[in-house]
């Protein structure tokens, strides 16, 4: 038995998707933090999960939207007539 | 989050509707389209996916409660529309078979090439060698179920509940795809980065960091 109050290396590595997503209680995310702050090993584990995870999101974000979709999309909203609503007033084709 | 209207009775669309629901709209649709083409892989059903959505949610915004989160509710009915009308096509031929998914995968790959240790990190080595296009390509090949999951995931920083609410499976279901889905997106990024290329040069790349 080890101390409740640490995380051993094998607890912190089954925590840190949960830990880089903040998904922990306040308190795992304590013993999580606690724990990469003096086990160098876990802390370069997290930190290039870390920088991986950054860089897929900031990648995939990057992209060229049609200028016009919002405005194709209020005339098709403008083609509905209000007060005849719902499904049964959809065009089909 | 519950629906004031009862079902299968169409909420009235009040007069100057229109303008409020598409205030609501317009700073989500870049996000929206961004999702609908990771989730169909290509342009065209990406803006018919996002219109069809903005239809759907138009006709339903009587049920939308007002104060609660639009970008959470639009998104499930985006992917809601996504399932219907494209789950029944048969499997994508162009799903990857990816095998089980490793812990560690990029960490151990360019440990096992050498490049820890160095004045470089190489997380940020091979990140900043990869490009927008090199990640897309990882995220579209996973295997539909882990690709929905993992692009709410990645694209909007959703919660997991959050994620569950969309897609409508359990909060633990949505935890354990995106951590696999998050493994085998770093074993496709390799795979990526090695047809590409760019695996050859990381070891340079390392090296000048010194
Ligand atoms: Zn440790």
């Amino acid at each position: 038995m080890h101390p409740p109050d640490r995380f051993t290396c094998e607890e912190v590595f089954a925590r840190l998707d949960d830990y880089l997503d903040r998904e922990l209680t306040a308190e795992e995310m304590r013993l999580v933090h606690a724990h990469l702050d003096t086990c160098a090993a876990c802390a370069s584990e997290h930190q290039f999960e870390a920088t991986v995870l950054t860089g897929v999101k900031d990648k995939l974000r990057r992209l060229s939207v049609p200028s016009d979709l919002m405005a194709r999309i209020s005339a098709r909203i403008a083609a509905e007539r209000p007060g005849r609503g719902g499904l049964a007033a959809s065009p089909s084709q | 989050m519950t629906s004031q209207v009862a079902a299968g009775q169409p909420a009235p669309i009040l007069p100057g509707s229109a303008a409020q629901f598409e205030a609501f709209l317009e700073p989500v649709l870049d996000a929206a389209y961004g999702t609908a083409l990771r989730f169909t892989r290509n342009r065209a059903d990406a803006e018919d996916l996002v219109q069809e959505a903005a239809l759907l949610a138009y006709r339903g915004f009587g049920s939308f409660e007002r104060g609660s989160n639009f970008r959470a509710w639009f998104f499930r009915i985006l992917t809601n529309a996504f399932y219907s009308k494209y789950r029944k096509r048969k499997r994508q031929d162009t799903d990857v078979e990816l095998g089980p998914p490793p812990e560690l995968y990029l960490y151990v790959q360019t440990a096992t090439l050498g490049l820890h240790g160095k004045s470089t990190d190489p997380a940020q080595a091979l990140m900043a060698k990869l490009e927008s296009e090199h990640v897309t390509a990882a995220i579209e090949a996973l295997p539909e179920e882990y690709r929905v999951v993992a692009t709410l995931y990645f694209m909007e920083d959703f919660a997991y509940q959050e994620i569950a609410d969309i897609v409508g499976v359990p909060v633990g279901t949505i935890r354990s795809r995106i951590h696999r889905g998050r493994r085998l997106l770093q074993k496709a990024l390799w795979r990526i980065a090695e047809e590409r290329g760019i695996v050859g040069t990381l070891t340079d790349a390392v090296d000048e960091g010194h």
